[in-house]
């Protein structure tokens, strides 16, 4: 999610409580104003009323145009002392002059004459309809309410945009950004400190990085190096003992276990140092390179190596596809793929491969479900163990490809594997 | 036949040494390029194997010395970087060969013999072991100077073999020697054994006196049969 989004999310979340909560107490502060002054008229009209009736004046006809209304009527002394001496309801009542009902304000009080004869006044005056009310306030609500949301939205939008353009620029910088690639330098002229210090983490780390990936990859070429010696003397050491003493049977198969792991280590070795170079951009002299050639060359000896397996192999060449590469590299990726394949395929198997002007396809029957793509070409991922792999294949292979720009892509389908070589980008 | 083994590392100097003696070469050895340059100045060597990375100095100079004072011998670098531009300079300046550390023993001695037999000269470019005799400009093998019609992955082998006699050679090693380096992952070897088949058998009708034995299983060891 945008953070702007967020940002007009929780706004309105937050808008919608508020205005509810304001509307709620908008509504009731104004009927608590308008019931007052209606009381009080009340209150006017029936001490008038009373007094009235006290003075045995005759009183006011209903018919003065307030569409006031009044009613007396005698009551026992209990029912008086029983009420108290004034009250205020809400309730309709029917009004003779606009012959409907309406909703009013009522005024009961109950007052004693001078012989003792307690009467109940009740008053009434029509006052305002609450529903309508409600809705108007409600109504009046949400186009406050959008109204607000809108130039908010608006406004956070605007300053939101301007005031964080330097976190978009250094963000962008940072997708674009590959540790050991060719990389522009962050231009992200800024006055606020917080992303002037963001700024300055962001090449200080990149630039940390750096470092470390040289560093690691000068560690591993050295590494890689230094470990040629003591294992060309390991392994002549134990080529010494096998061909110039007398061993038994027991030591000698011994002897001979133990130089194939070190011809393991060696072949380890060579791979992660080839790996290096790659990485490094050791491999310069390109030249063209006739896939489809190549593709013939290898298929011929590694038809020989796993003729065992009747492994059936088509090729289906749609086009002629030539590439400039080292040479050793194109060995490497077409060598690695075709390896791939026989390897991790099932006795009685089929390995078809494609090629067309633009791309080259291994496809191969699968041992088991799909791969994990992700992490296939991982140095040293190996989804099943197999005897005498490196884990390395995969990993060149995509180290190739990344040294000439070829997209390199595994899939499944339907119980097939495909590796997916694309010079697409480079031809154009 | 004078050998100088030009190393620094002394464990890996002395199987070098051992084993070059036992195939009764007469063998020199130099761990500095102080000592190798006092060496070649001094004396002359039918081949010199020389270590590129040297305490005191490059190797490549002093092959570069070497060629410079005219005198004859081979020379066959052995490093630990193999790099393609170690290679191409050391070639340019001379060399005869490149080997890579790390590498089999059996491998240095068959290096060294090719190396020779090419700067005998064009005369008498064979290998003659018992009564059988490969040619390999002509890729010809001939037992009792009778020819052997061998396929090329059968005399790629006998060739392979006949460069170092008496070596048990693993099969995985083998299959990477003529099948290629990328061969590498090969849980089968009935391919080899296949191809080792056709080749025993035509070597024993034609009455060679070798045999290329199967050593329990894991690789091959060829003998002379007397």
């Amino acid at each position: 999610m945008k953070l702007i989004y967020q940002i007009i999310l929780r706004v309105s979340v937050a808008l919608v409580v508020l205005l509810t909560a304001w509307a709620a107490f908008f509504y009731f502060a104004l009927q608590t104003e308008i019931n007052d002054e209606v009381d009080d008229a009340l209150d006017n009209y029936s001490d008038m009323i009373i007094m009235q009736v006290l003075a045995g004046e005759k009183t006011l006809s209903s018919g003065d145009g307030s569409n006031n209304s009044y009613q007396i009527r005698e009551v026992t002394r209990e029912y008086a002392e029983s009420r108290s001496a004034i009250s205020y309801t809400d309730a309709k009542i029917y009004i003779p002059q606009l012959q409907d009902t309406e909703p009013a304000r009522i005024l009961k009080t109950i007052f004693p004459n001078d012989e003792g004869t307690y009467f109940e006044l009740t008053v009434a005056t029509p006052s305002f309809e609450k529903e309508d009310l409600r809705r108007a306030i409600l109504n009046w609500i949400v186009v406050l309410y959008f109204s607000l949301l809108l130039i908010i939205i608006g406004i956070n939008a605007w300053a939101f945009y301007r005031s964080m353009r330097p976190l978009y620029t250094l963000l962008h910088w940072l997708d674009d950004y590959t540790v050991g690639g060719e990389n522009i330098p962050l231009k992200n002229d800024t006055k606020i400190s917080e992303f002037k210090k963001l700024n300055d983490a962001a090449i200080r780390y990149a630039g940390r990085a750096e470092q470390l990936f040289d560093q690691q990859k000068q560690f591993i070429g050295n590494a890689s190096h230094e470990i040629q010696t003591p294992l060309a003397v390991c392994q002549n050491r134990l080529e010494w003992l096998t061909d110039n003493t007398e061993l038994t049977e027991e030591q000698l198969v011994e002897v001979l276990k133990t130089r194939q792991t070190i011809d393991y280590i060696v072949r380890l070795n060579k791979s992660l140092l080839f790996l290096s170079k790659i990485d490094n951009g050791q491999f310069t002299d390109n030249v063209p390179v006739d896939v489809n050639e190549l593709l013939e060359k290898q298929l011929a000896l590694y038809k020989d190596i796993y003729g065992y397996r009747n492994i059936k192999v088509e090729v289906q060449e749609r086009s002629r596809l030539t590439v400039r590469m080292n040479e050793s590299l194109a060995t490497a990726l077409v060598t690695n793929l075709l390896k791939n394949a026989y390897v991790h395929n099932v006795d009685n198997g089929y390995i078809r491969i494609e090629i067309d002007a633009s791309q080259i396809i291994f496809c191969n029957s699968a041992v088991a479900g799909a791969l994990d793509g992700e992490r296939i070409f991982d140095r040293f991922y190996q989804g099943s163990k197999k005897k005498g792999s490196t884990g390395l294949g995969l990993a060149i292979v995509k180290a190739i490809g990344n040294h000439y720009g070829i997209a390199v892509a595994y899939r499944y389908f339907e119980g097939e594997h495909r590796f997916i070589l694309s010079w697409e980008k480079v031809l154009d | 036949m004078k050998i100088l083994i030009v190393e620094d590392e002394p464990s890996l100097r002395e199987l070098m040494q051992k084993t070059l003696e036992k195939e009764r070469y007469i063998v020199e050895i130099a761990s500095t390029y102080g000592q190798a340059l006092q060496k070649i100045e001094d004396y002359s060597y039918d081949c010199i194997l020389l270590d590129i990375m040297l305490p005191d100095g490059s190797g490549l100079d002093l092959l570069d010395q070497f060629k410079a004072s005219g005198k004859e011998g081979n020379v066959i670098i052995i490093s630990a970087r193999d790099s393609i531009e170690d290679k191409v300079s050391g070639l340019d300046l001379g060399a005869d060969d490149y080997l890579a550390k790390p590498f089999h023993l059996a491998e240095l001695s068959a290096r060294i013999k090719s190396v020779m037999r090419r700067s005998r000269g064009s005369g008498e470019n064979v290998i003659r072991l018992g009564n059988v005799t490969v040619s390999p400009d002509k890729f010809q093998v001939s037992v009792n100077d009778a020819e052997v019609p061998l396929l090329r992955k059968e005399y790629d082998i006998l060739y392979y073999f006949i460069l170092r006699p008496g070596h048990l050679v693993d099969k995985s090693v083998l299959a990477e020697a003529v099948w290629g380096d990328h061969i590498d992952q090969a849980d089968n070897f009935d391919f080899i054994y296949a191809q080792m088949k056709n080749l025993r058998k035509k070597l024993r009708d034609a009455g060679a006196d070798i045999e290329i034995k199967s050593v329990y299983g894991f690789g091959y060891k060829l003998v002379v049969t007397e």
